[in-house]
């Protein structure tokens, strides 16, 4: 797919696809490094205990949110790309065409020979008929 | 001690530099006031600020007097050492400054308060608290990740994932996204329209109802029995412009003197009605919309030619009718019906010729989107797609200016949903006209027998006119052809003839044509029994004047001579016979004075008029029949 020529916006838009991607992945990754971190607990820092404590709580709590934003970050790649597939595959797009367009051609002969025999029967019991018809009283 | 003071006074004696050998004593000289002044300053110690320095200081004051004034003798000044002291003072002053201005600008220097020493917790405390940290950040990461599989698994189960519908409708309509929105396109134009409205839709995610959730994947499995109502089952949705929403159809209404004669809706409601299962609600509400701009194109293109059209009576174009006159007294109105309401309100009555005219403006409207399209081939290298096949031999033909105009002649749609309506309406015409006189002319029957190949604008009865019981005899048969205004006739014998749109011209046709029939029948009939025909005459030209042409006769002669009958046939608005038999000669002969020999009989005479309507026999040939026998035999 990527060997074709696409056009620039396209080729952009793939390439954002990919770096969405990897930032989202990555950003899980970092952020998990993060809480590990924060609980191994080596605060070095000048802050009193309590209050490195309550950071420690808020940061990770952030951190976490930040790996569930990511995941659902992911799933909206996932959708987009579903999208982007769904509205630029027109290879698929065109074997729904061929098809349909058989399957409506295969309807169209049939109903004509359907209606081309149902023509011909009746013209000939019309003929019959108009025959009958006419030379009866009852007209 | 403290209570007694003693005041310790520095001597009033000069201080001794030194005692010569003599035992004389120098005197030092006492310090004038500006010597003591810049030794007492000399003394201050600028480094020394509080108070508590100043009078440490003091103590060691005696000490050190005994340096200083060497000091202050080297020194080539005495305000020297205060000079530099206040010269190390202003620098300090000049350095505090630049601190406090960097410290203030906060560019290059950002102050922190240096905490003091803490009060020690204790580290389970720590240990606790990060535990409760930890199970906090767990309990966000829990739901996070339990919201996304709730997600996961509410598309895995439910079949109808907005991506799935997104890809039916891919594959059954075009969809390009623009920014964020997904836009389709309902228009013709890839068929090849020209119409102008953009004819564009949006499609969006539909937002969760859930109370239908729990019924609808019940439901729509089965069969479409009955059809899912709208909105319920489908996660994708659909924005179609507001003037494109709702139904729209075309009727066509032929008019005589304001009285309905036939009418017919182009609506392609019907269309969808077989929607595969697998195709969401959505295809219906576009379809709609579709046909909505279909009738819209068609009608905008009606009435556009309708005011272009040079016809004798001008078309009129009010509102969303069009009205152009067929013939004379009768009148075609096509008219646009678009009703915005959410319920499709059931097209009128609808009569046999609905299909045909709707079918055929339909067609009409896609010949010229095919057209658009479809170029004939070779195409040309250079120069424009558009001319046909024959403009583009025109050159190597060398055609001149006339067929090239001819060239250029094409019907627009009006024309041709006008010719077609014209022809529609002469055939009906025909048929009542052929119909009214199989029922009240009994006794040549008229079989009229309807070609089932034709066109749109041309069809085509054969009628044969036959006498019951003597159809080998003979059989006059026509073709007549139905064009839009005219008739064309085309009898047996090769006579074409032309014929308008007004009825009673085809009626006198069909009379005239019995008329010859029956005394053709009757020649024929005359010559099996051996009967001669003395005279024959379509046009006779004496007797009263008739309404339509002239009655015919003939005049037939018994084998041995001695009976004649003569027949008339008048081709009044009723077919009527009269026949006269005469017999000559005589039976009884009584010579006279004035006819004196009996051959004189021989010339014929007095013919009598026959009852023919007591004559035995079920038609006229058969009358004529039995009366031709019962004369011949009687001889």
């Amino acid at each position: 797919m990527t060997s074709r020529a696409l056009p620039q916006s396209k080729e952009a838009l793939l390439k954002s696809y990919n770096t969405r991607l990897k930032d989202d992945v990555k950003s899980m990754l970092d952020n998990f490094e993060e809480i590990v971190k924060l609980a191994k607990g080596e605060g070095d820092s000048q802050l009193s205990k309590i209050t490195q404590c309550e950071q420690d709580t808020y940061e990770m709590q952030v951190r976490a949110a930040n790996i569930v934003r990511a995941g659902e970050s992911l799933m909206k790649l996932v959708s987009d790309i579903k999208q982007y597939l769904i509205l630029n595959d027109f290879h698929s797009v065109n074997e729904a065409i061929t098809a349909n367009s058989q399957l409506f051609r295969s309807t169209q002969v049939d109903c004509d020979k359907k209606l081309t025999t149902l023509r011909d029967e009746m013209a000939l019991d019309l003929y019959d008929l108009e025959e009958e018809y006419y030379t009866s009283i009852y007209k | 001690m403290s209570s007694v003071e003693i005041s310790v006074e520095a001597p009033i004696e000069h201080q001794i530099q030194e005692i010569a050998y003599d035992g004389t004593e120098i005197y030092q000289p006492p310090l004038t006031l500006s010597e003591n002044l810049s030794k007492c300053a000399a003394r201050i110690d600028f480094s020394k600020t509080s108070l508590e320095d100043l009078k440490k200081e003091d103590d060691k004051k005696g000490d050190e007097d005994v340096k200083d004034p060497t000091q202050l003798q080297s020194s080539l000044w005495p305000w020297d050492s205060v000079r530099n002291k206040l010269r190390d003072a202003f620098t300090e002053i000049c350095v505090l400054s630049d601190v406090l201005s960097i410290a203030k600008e906060k560019r290059y220097l950002v102050l922190d308060p240096v905490p003091q020493e803490l009060q020690d917790t204790k580290p389970m405390v720590q240990v606790y608290a990060r535990k409760k940290a930890l199970s906090q950040a767990a309990n966000v990461l829990m739901s996070g990740a339990e919201r996304l599989r709730n997600t996961h698994s509410e598309q895995r189960n439910n079949r109808n994932d907005f991506h799935i519908e997104l890809l039916r409708l891919r594959q059954n309509w075009r969809l390009k996204k623009v920014s964020n929105t997904i836009i389709g396109d309902l228009s013709y134009r890839t068929a090849g329209s020209k119409f102008m409205h953009p004819g564009t839709f949006e499609v969006t995610k539909a937002e969760e109802d859930p109370p239908s959730d729990g019924n609808s994947p019940s439901s729509s499995p089965a069969a479409g029995a009955q059809p899912p109502c709208p909105k319920a089952n489908s996660a994708l949705r659909v924005n179609v412009p507001s003037e494109l929403q709702g139904v729209a159809y075309i009727k066509v209404i032929t008019q005589k003197d304001q009285e309905d004669l036939c009418t017919a809706n182009v609506n392609l409601m019907g269309h969808g009605q077989n929607i595969t299962p697998q195709v969401g609600v959505w295809q219906k509400t576009l379809e709609f919309a579709q046909n909505v701009l279909f009738c819209k194109e068609l009608f905008s293109q009606l009435a556009r030619e309708a005011i272009q059209l040079q016809a004798p009576i001008p078309h009129v174009v009010v509102g969303n009718q069009i009205r152009a006159t067929l013939l004379p007294g009768i009148q075609l109105i096509i008219s646009l019906c678009h009703s915005t309401g959410q319920d499709p309100t059931p097209p009128g009555p609808i009569n046999d010729h609905d299909h045909v005219l709707e079918h055929s403006l339909h067609q009409l409207l896609r010949e010229v989107h095919h057209k658009n399209t479809h170029h004939p081939f070779p195409h040309p290298a250079s120069g424009p797609l558009g001319p046909s096949k024959k403009h583009m031999l025109a050159g190597p033909m060398a055609a001149d200016r006339h067929e090239l105009l001819e060239m250029s002649k094409s019907q627009t749609l009006l024309e041709q949903i006008i010719s077609q309506a014209q022809h529609i309406f002469m055939r009906k015409r025909t048929q009542y006209v052929l119909d009214t006189l199989a029922r009240d002319v009994k006794d040549p029957q008229i079989v009229s027998h309807w070609n089932l190949m034709n066109s749109p604008t041309m069809s085509c009865v054969k009628i044969n006119i036959v006498t019951h019981g003597y159809d080998t005899i003979n059989r006059t048969s026509l073709v007549i052809h139905v064009k839009e205004r005219s008739l064309k006739c085309i009898c047996r014998d090769g006579r074409v003839m032309h014929l308008s749109y007004e009825p009673q011209e085809l009626r006198d046709l069909i009379l005239c044509q019995i008329n010859q029939h029956q005394s053709a029948c009757l020649l024929n009939l005359a010559k099996c029994m051996a009967w001669q025909v003395l005279s024959n005459s379509n046009h006779l030209g004496i007797g009263p004047v008739e309404p339509l042409g002239n009655a015919s006769s003939c005049l037939l002669a018994s084998p041995n001579g001695d009976r004649m009958i003569a027949v008339q046939i008048i081709c009044d608005p009723q077919i009527d016979v009269k026949v006269y038999i005469a017999r000559s000669p005589r039976q009884d002969f009584f010579p006279s004075p004035l006819v004196p020999g009996k051959f004189w009989e021989h010339l014929g005479g007095h013919f009598k008029e026959v009852r023919f309507d007591k004559l035995e026999g079920k038609n006229f040939l058969n009358k004529m029949e039995f009366l031709m026998a019962s004369l011949t035999s009687s001889s």
